[in-house]
């Protein structure tokens, strides 16, 4: 179960309206190595895992990206709270006003909607987790193209935090690697799944 | 900043420092400094949150302030801007 708390993981306050910037930012709601598919993507591989180490990071990872995902929602909320309808024409936002308004909606920056295609359950140990060190560089990418285009401080502060956050799980991703390739035969990592074979094959 | 943003804010410092112990002890369950660490931080939260609560309403599941009404559904919510909200009172 979860238990919600009633404020964000970080500060964001931002003031200045930019209906351009909240629609690249909102990728990272909705898109392809967004906080969402991040999320669902570990909370969904920890049943399987073997290692109660491995359950522990995948678990608290996609708790933690939920509160992400808050934090990337409130920003593009307070980007667009009081634009006008110039302000979105301007912005190029018309494309996604007339489908959701000023309403925060899982979607890329393409406006293509969230999809669960963009993240893999493969039910094998190393491949997920290997999988999921991919994934926080690829956000920490995603994070790095969107700095190139904020320059707006108050959107630039709680994004920089974000990507320290990828960088952060990268480590912790990595180091669970580690803890599951020590307990398995370092002569062939892969002769045995400890995810579904239920002892290692005779030698 | 106000006192509600600022002390808000200290208790977000301290979350964050005491997350940051958690998952990194969840790749190393056995190190004794971290884990003093924790607890050290998680005493010193206690008193603080229970302190907001106290004066600004719920922050988690329990409701501290007033027995009249349900503190909860008090604005502001996460995504608002605190001084926006409480210029806005009575709208």
């Amino acid at each position: 179960m979860w238990v919600y708390e009633k404020k964000l993981q970080y500060p964001v306050r931002i003031t200045n309206t930019n209906p351009q910037l909240a629609k690249i930012i909102m990728t990272q709601y909705g898109g392809p190595d967004g906080e969402l598919g991040a999320s669902v993507r570990y909370l969904s591989q920890r049943y399987t895992m073997p290692y109660a180490e491995l359950k522990g990071v995948l678990t608290d990872i996609g708790t933690e990206e939920l509160a992400h995902l808050e934090m990337v929602g409130t920003i593009v909320y307070q980007l667009t709270r009081n634009m006008t309808e110039e302000d979105i024409k301007k912005g190029g936002y018309m494309d996604y006003f007339v489908d959701h308004t000023a309403g925060v909606y899982p979607a890329a920056a393409s406006g293509t909607p969230f999809s669960a295609a963009a993240l893999a359950v493969k039910g094998d140990t190393i491949t997920d987790l290997t999988e999921d060190m991919a994934a926080e560089q690829k956000a920490r990418t995603t994070y790095d193209n969107i700095l190139r285009f904020a320059d707006d401080p108050d959107v630039r502060d709680p994004i920089k935090f974000l990507r320290a956050r990828e960088v952060v799980h990268f480590q912790r991703f990595g180091e669970g690697l580690r803890l599951a390739t020590d307990r398995l035969d370092p002569k062939n990592f892969y002769a045995f799944n400890p995810s579904f074979d239920k002892k290692p094959p005779k030698m | 900043m106000n006192e509600r943003d600022s002390m808000m804010r200290r208790i977000k410092s301290i979350d964050f420092a005491m997350w940051e112990l958690h998952i990194f002890l969840d790749t190393h369950p056995n190190d004794t400094e971290a884990l003093a660490l924790h607890e050290k931080y998680s005493k010193r939260r206690d008193a603080l949150v229970a302190e907001y609560e106290q004066r600004f309403g719920m922050l988690g599941m329990k409701n501290i302030t007033g027995e009249n009404r349900w503190q909860w559904v008090n604005d502001p919510w996460p995504w608002d801007i605190t001084q926006e909200v409480e210029n806005n009172v009575g709208l």
